[in-house]
């Protein structure tokens, strides 16, 4: 690390209760949720005598407690507390730190990478934990109907089912060990297994759940055959004794093998085509803040991963051995994004329709990472070409925060539907902009975003992503010609070529984000539907995601300095 | 310097139309009802100071400048300049030479025009924002001076379009719409990718102007036309390869919407089930994005893949001159003849633009500013049309004379002036492109065969013009019948308000048919300017001189 501001210390050391604020108010967070709800005024005797001591659980729980509202504000209050925390951490520096072990070991590492990804994660969580609130209504706890006693005892899990998931996704960004990486994978994983299948007395959601679990676990147990391949062919789980190794090394045919079964697992985090297909059965399934969360903040979490394990761990070498799996993950990304787009074409379920635009973003995503890949991929041309990887990865992050705001914010709005029976099916959009004509405005602005269309965020990060790979492609072919060296359009690197089946396919997919728009603003609204579920704090969350959605989009400067700096903090743990 | 151009003309129209859109959209029916007529007039002002604007600027009473000719090109006055993402160098950069300063004068002119027109289009609350939305988009367009401004605009005037076509629109506005709105934002795409790659192939070793931190590029419109200026002369700017492909990458955005022959399937639909408002703006002004972009990026820059495309630009537009005609004579509906007829003209721009000499360049810009006097009558009239005989069909509406003068007068008046009457705007800019191209095939020895299909076209459009004419306004005599669609109600004339409109337009085609050198003069010398700053020193002239 050249960064001299970074400090080392052992966990549990000194300062470190302080350096992990954000994830310890989780943590805490965490606790509560489980105590809270659980205290009572039951009483301990102490044996043979008569004395009573109060030990606060069992017995008669308060007015408090049984307050079914309670969980979902802890936990909203708690991760918006984290988020608070960690944006609080980016002002005036960020103060890096390197937990590790007693032997030396670098474990956990926080700078401003590992903080931009928590940023997402927390805010995701938050605004669906805020959004939840609605969506998987308490009743008054005098209400004694079967379903509202139902709903209100599990409130309690929910919420902390979400907090674990923030907890683990949150290690996966700090993790600097394949150790770390997959703890902190398989508790966000798990976590979201559950949630995706809370609803479990509808169909759809227990089904969703199993086909999401099996789908994933299958993955992870892929890709963790994959890491366990890499700790037998370096005998390491530390990423910077992998990195020097590959580095060293070259390729050999084992890590190549471990690369491609890690791929599989991180693959499906990020739904990547092929291992996308439990992807829109688990939206489709699941409740829409859960879906909102599985398409952004899981879909971070996995993307984490890939930046890890290819870019920090087998970025590739001046050889041409390295560009083998650059080529694969080029492909890899045309077929995503090109399936995702075409699958949404014809899905007439919203929230499968969001699946797939999710496995299209992926594959944007993937068509990033693969121009950073591509860094240096020749020698004569190379000259600024780390910082053009700087680019495309902060493209990248900027990307992933971005879609916490229009994608989530989807998820919100259709959430909403969901509340009164909706929103499985297009129709079900009918006539939202003369039942609630901010909501419908709302959702079009969202789905434009989606699109790419100026001046929003969604336009803004696509043109990052796209000029973050025409800069790698480009290189330094300006200053050549400049020199008046002969350039034809062949010198330019292929992945340029990735840029351009990326606009082809946000072409496409304008088509059936304009559609939600047509039905919204001019279908009728289904048989006897007038006023939509109330429901202030969903509405906020949808607030606050359309301000970020329109901010982003004119004012985006702040932001990309954010993501750059991230970028920077990354490289420079990648090219020491 | 006050800036003349951000505020006043850009930012005021959007930000109104969005207030008043807000305010509307938490009223119930009956008071969108009530302050309906309260906004139309409200726009109308608002759009009548934005009109006075750029008079003023047209007289020079604003700014502090020579005049509109002899303004150097690449130069450009009412230049301002904001900082606005700083680490991509992107600034909010305007500015205003003879190229932009008539389309911009033609957006704040038809703005008012289309409202008067349209003056009863219903749910009035929400349309008439729509329209000055538009407008603020329309002229970012023209002003922007930064490539990353130009392409927000330029999409941004996507979005009031499609929903002025989705909710005033015909019976098939749903596909309509969409397909206008992915048809154009594909096309843009590929354009998009083509300015980010001339972007990152800009020279990095001597810092630019106005370049970002982290890219050390800039989005700036005259830095990139000065650096490719000078690169061009020694050369092909970027290398032959890179040049053509991004030549063709930006014509496929700016031929996409303006449109040409094979790209043009769009605008047929678009317009047909468009209201009359936005069929107005649409193809008064939309249209014309595509050949000032042309004018303002792929010939300004890359000179060299121009030429070497020229046969393929004179093909494309011979083809949608004689294509767009010929197809004028199978219609059976107004709207669509009229259509067709657009992308007729648009043949014209692009065979003047093909010419790659001053006069057909001027004949080209020309084009563009009379046409988008013209054709706003047209689709005025077909408005109008099917406002009052609920169709839209040639002949289901004969003798129209008869029953509505004011009507049949001001058909007759457009179609002539769409045709290339004498003394009318049309007819100025058709000569000299004729001239252009005759100078053109003369000098540089092409055959004669060239001049085949500007001639037939002459023949068509006076056919169809004539023949449509013929079967609504005349036939039928004495025993002239209502159409069946009136339901045997009495047929009225137009209104007052359409009346007012038509005179309007009908005045300044007539004015700029007579006195053409007011808009023509400074379009010539910019013409003349480009070419000398462009084409001659890299290419040389025709022989015999241009």
């Amino acid at each position: 690390m050249s960064n001299a501001s970074t400090k080392t210390m052992q966990p549990f050391g000194e300062g470190f209760i302080e350096a992990f604020a954000p994830e310890m108010t989780l943590f805490i967070g965490l606790l509560v949720l489980i105590i809270v709800p659980n205290l009572g005024d039951g009483k301990f005797r102490l044996p043979l005598t008569n004395i009573r001591l109060p030990w606060f659980f069992g017995g008669n729980r308060s007015k408090f407690e049984q307050n079914p509202y309670l969980p979902g504000l802890l936990a909203s209050v708690f991760a918006s507390i984290a988020f608070i925390l960690t944006l609080l951490s980016f002002v005036g520096g960020m103060h890096s730190v390197e937990v590790t072990s007693a032997s030396g070991h670098n474990l956990l590492t926080i700078n401003e990478f590992s903080r931009l990804f928590e940023l997402i994660f927390y805010g995701a969580i938050a605004l669906a934990c805020i959004a939840s609130m609605n969506r998987l209504a308490p009743y008054p706890s005098d209400d004694r109907t079967a379903h509202g006693l139902y709903n209100n005892r599990r409130q309690a899990d929910f919420y902390i089912l979400m907090m674990t998931t923030a907890i683990g996704m949150s290690i996966v960004a700090l993790s600097q060990d394949l150790f770390f990486l997959f703890i902190g994978l398989e508790l966000a994983s798990f976590s979201t297994y559950i949630l995706v299948s809370f609803l479990k007395e509808s169909k759809e959601g227990t089904e969703a759940g199993m086909k999401y679990f099996i789908v994933g676990s299958v993955a992870s147990g892929v890709g963790l055959y994959g890491l366990s391949l890499l700790y037998l062919w370096s005998g390491s789980l530390q990423f910077d004794v992998l990195s020097d190794k590959f580095a060293a090394d070259g390729l050999d045919a084992l890590p190549l093998i471990a690369l491609g079964f890690i791929l599989v697992g991180f693959g499906f985090k990020v739904s990547a085509a092929p291992f996308h297909f439990a992807a829109p059965d688990a939206y489709a399934g699941s409740m829409s803040p859960i879906a909102g969360v599985l398409a952004t903040a899981s879909k971070a979490m996995g993307m984490v991963g890939l930046i890890r394990i290819l870019l920090v761990l087998a970025s590739p070498d001046m050889s041409d051995d390295g560009t083998v799996w650059l080529i694969a993950l080029g492909v890899f990304s045309v077929v995503t994004m090109t399936w995702g787009n075409l699958a949404a074409l014809g899905s007439t379920n919203p929230k499968r329709m969001l699946a797939y635009s999710s496995v299209a973003h992926a594959g944007y995503m993937l068509a990033a990472l693969t121009a950073v890949g591509a860094w240096n991929w020749s020698e004569s041309l190379s000259g600024d070409a780390a910082e053009a990887a700087a680019m495309v990865l902060t493209a990248l992050m900027f990307h992933m925060i971005v879609l916490v705001c229009f994608k989530l914010g989807a998820f919100l709005v259709i959430s909403i539907l969901e509340q009164e029976g909706g929103g499985h099916t297009l129709e079900s959009l009918g006539g939202l902009a003369k039942r609630e004509p901010f909501l419908a405005v709302t959702m079009f602005i969202f789905m434009l975003s989606l699109a790419g269309v100026p001046p929003l965020a969604g336009f803004m990060s696509k043109l990052l992503v796209i000029m973050g790979i025409v800069k790698v492609a480009a290189g330094d072919i300006g200053a050549a010609i400049a020199n008046g060296e002969s350039i034809s359009f062949s010198d330019i690197h292929w992945v340029w070529y990735l840029a351009l089946i990326m606009v082809i396919n946000s072409a496409i997919s304008v088509y059936y984000y304009l559609r939600v728009g047509i039905v919204m603003f001019f279908h009728d609204a289904p048989e006897g539907k007038t006023l939509l579920p109330q429901g202030n704090s969903v509405r906020l969350a949808i607030i606050a995601c359309l301000t970020l959605t329109l901010y982003f989009g004119i004012s985006s400067d702040g932001l990309i300095e954010v993501c750059q700096s991230a970028a920077d903090a990354l490289q420079a743990s990648w090219q020491n | 310097m006050t800036d003349y151009i951000s505020l006043p003309l850009i930012a005021f129209p959007l930000a109104s139309s969005l207030i008043l859109l807000m305010f509307v959209s938490n009223l119930t029916e009956e008071t969108k009802q009530r302050v309906g007529p309260i906004i139309r007039m409200a726009s109308l002002i608002f759009s009548l100071i934005m009109l006075a604007l750029t008079t003023g600027m047209f007289f020079e009473y604003f700014g502090d400048f020579e005049g509109w000719e002899g303004i150097n090109f690449n130069t450009y006055e009412f230049q301002e300049r904001y900082l606005w993402i700083e680490s991509l160098g992107i600034y909010w950069s305007v500015g205003l030479d003879a190229l932009s300063f008539p389309m911009v004068w033609l957006t704040t002119f038809l703005l008012p025009v289309t409202i008067i027109a349209t003056w009863h289009e219903k749910s009035a609350a929400t349309y008439f924002p729509l329209l000055l939305m538009m407008g603020g988009a329309l002229i970012g367009v023209f002003v922007a001076l930064d490539l990353f401004m130009f392409y927000v605009f330029w999409e941004l005037t996507l979005i009031p379009m499609f929903f002025l076509i989705l909710k005033w629109g015909g019976d098939d506005r749903k596909y309509a719409s969409q397909k206008f709105f992915i048809y154009t934002f594909s096309a843009s795409v590929i354009m998009l990718l083509g300015l980010v790659t001339l972007y990152f192939l800009q020279d990095t070793t001597t810092p630019l102007n106005y370049a970002g931190s982290m890219t050390n590029r800039s989005f700036d419109i005259p830095t990139m036309i000065d650096a490719s200026m000078i690169a061009n002369t020694n050369g092909w700017f970027l290398g032959e390869s890179v040049q053509k492909i991004l030549f063709v990458m930006l014509m496929l955005g700016f031929l996409v919407k303006l449109p040409s022959v094979p790209f043009h399937t769009w605008l047929p639909d678009a317009h047909v089930q468009a209201p009359t408002g936005g069929s107005m703006l649409l193809a008064g002004v939309m249209l014309k994005m595509g050949a000032y972009g042309m004018f303002r990026l792929p010939f300004s820059l890359f000179p060299h893949a121009m030429e070497s495309f020229q046969l393929a630009l004179m093909l494309f537009g011979m083809v949608s001159l004689v294509w767009g005609a010929i197809v004028c004579l199978g219609q059976t509906n107004l709207k669509k003849m009229v259509a067709y007829s657009s992308v007729s003209h648009m043949g014209v721009i692009l065979i003047g633009v093909a010419t790659m000499q001053p006069l057909g360049w001027a004949a080209a810009l020309f084009m563009m500013f009379a046409h988008g006097i013209i054709s706003p009558m047209l689709f005025a009239v077909c408005g109008a049309f099917k406002h009052h005989y609920h169709s839209m069909e040639i002949g289901a509406m004969r003798g129209m004379a008869k029953h509505s003068p004011w009507l049949a007068t001001s058909m007759m008046f457009a179609w002539m002036a769409s045709l290339g009457l004498p003394l009318l705007a049309g007819f100025v800019a058709e000569i000299m492109m004729f001239i252009a191209l005759w100078y053109f095939i003369v000098a540089e020895g092409w055959s004669i065969w060239w001049m085949a299909g500007p001639l037939l076209v002459l023949v068509v459009t006076a056919a169809y013009y004539l023949w449509s004419m013929q079967r609504t306004i005349f036939e039928g005599g004495e025993e002239t019948q209502p159409p069946a669609s009136m339901a045997g109600h009495a047929i009225p004339d137009i209104t007052n308000a359409e009346k007012f409109a038509m005179l309007l337009l009908a005045l300044f085609t007539i004015l700029f048919g007579i006195l053409p050198w007011i808009a023509l003069d400074m379009m010539s010398d910019w013409t003349n300017q480009m070419f000398d700053s462009v084409i001659l020193p890299i290419l040389g002239g025709f022989e015999g001189g241009a």
